[in-house]
């Protein structure tokens, strides 16, 4: 079997146009979920797919530190008044420490081995029409 | 009889070298320099492409789930198994039907392909996490896709230049 892309050595108009495809792909993917500045944000950790907790932000008067030790690998989180982030974590990958603090409305700290997800929403502010499944 | 072992040695050999590269690459993650759930260079699909481009599309797939299922052991995580099989094999899906495209040539290939597996990844991840969230990192991982394709992508234009078709010297 011949195929034509396996003998070229230099990239072609093709590759460019395989280029700005993805990076439109990616520019519309972020535009579309372009998060909508408000000034009330609402912390929401899931775990597993289950609401353990929501902290409206602006009503913190000092910083609350939660751990949850339910989760496969028991991790802290840190919620201020400005933003939430990961203390520490007992999962592998760290990915979720290391994302470091989030203060926007649409920003989220992800730990995929705990299936943890911690969201900012802003005030009525719902980030998608609808959410299946 | 004589071909089907030698397919069979030679399927064998590229899955363990897609394991080894994708272990190698365990060891130094991108992640570090760069905080983003689910990137990495793709050194594998190195093995993928070449796979498509000299054996056969089925040999291609078949070393593909031996790698998922052999690392995802290596890993001790079912749920990476999740991620790389249907991250692997959009990628394949994708490569497969652009290398039957005239006009390009393995960088593109390589690129869709890194973009096809990131759109994988984060489909499975928002499969396992029931929600839309993950699609947050969808752009930033695309983006990144142009330059680890892009590398892969001049990787693999030597490597199947310089290594001729297996028993056809």
């Amino acid at each position: 079997m011949r195929l034509s892309a396996a003998d070229r050595r230099r990239p072609t108009l093709g590759d460019g146009l395989v280029v700005l495809v993805v990076a439109a792909a990616a520019l519309l993917l972020l535009a579309a979920l372009r998060p909508k500045g408000t000034d009330s944000l609402t912390a929401t950790i899931t775990l597993d797919g289950q609401v353990v907790a929501q902290y409206q932000l602006a009503e913190l008067s000092q910083p609350v530190s939660l751990t949850l030790e339910q989760a496969p690998y028991p991790l802290t989180i840190q919620i201020e008044a400005d933003g939430v982030s990961i203390l520490h974590s007992a999962c592998p990958s760290q990915d979720c420490v290391r994302t470091g603090r989030i203060t926007q409305t649409g920003q989220q700290i992800i730990c995929l081995p705990n299936r943890l997800v911690v969201s900012l929403t802003g005030a009525g502010d719902l980030e998608f029409d609808a959410v299946t499944g | 009889m004589a071909h089907g072992l030698q397919r069979l040695t030679r399927a064998a050999v590229l899955t363990a070298l897609a394991l080894a590269l994708s272990v190698a690459e365990g060891l130094a993650p991108l992640t570090i320099l760069f905080p983003l759930p689910g990137l990495r260079l793709g050194l594998a699909n190195l093995v993928t492409v070449y796979a498509l481009c000299r054996l056969s599309g089925r040999e291609a797939l078949l070393i593909l789930v031996a790698r998922c299922l052999l690392g995802s052991l290596l890993g001790g995580n079912l749920m990476a198994l999740a991620f790389s099989l249907t991250g692997g094999l959009l990628a394949l899906a994708v490569m497969a039907l652009l290398l039957r495209v005239p006009g390009l040539s393995l960088f593109g290939v390589s690129i869709a392909g890194a973009a096809a597996h990131n759109t994988g990844q984060i489909l499975a991840a928002m499969v396992v996490l029931g929600g839309r969230a993950p699609l947050v990192y969808l752009p930033p991982l695309l983006l990144c896709s142009l330059v680890t394709g892009a590398v892969t992508g001049g990787v693999s234009i030597l490597l199947v230049q310089r290594i001729p078709a297996p028993g056809r010297p």
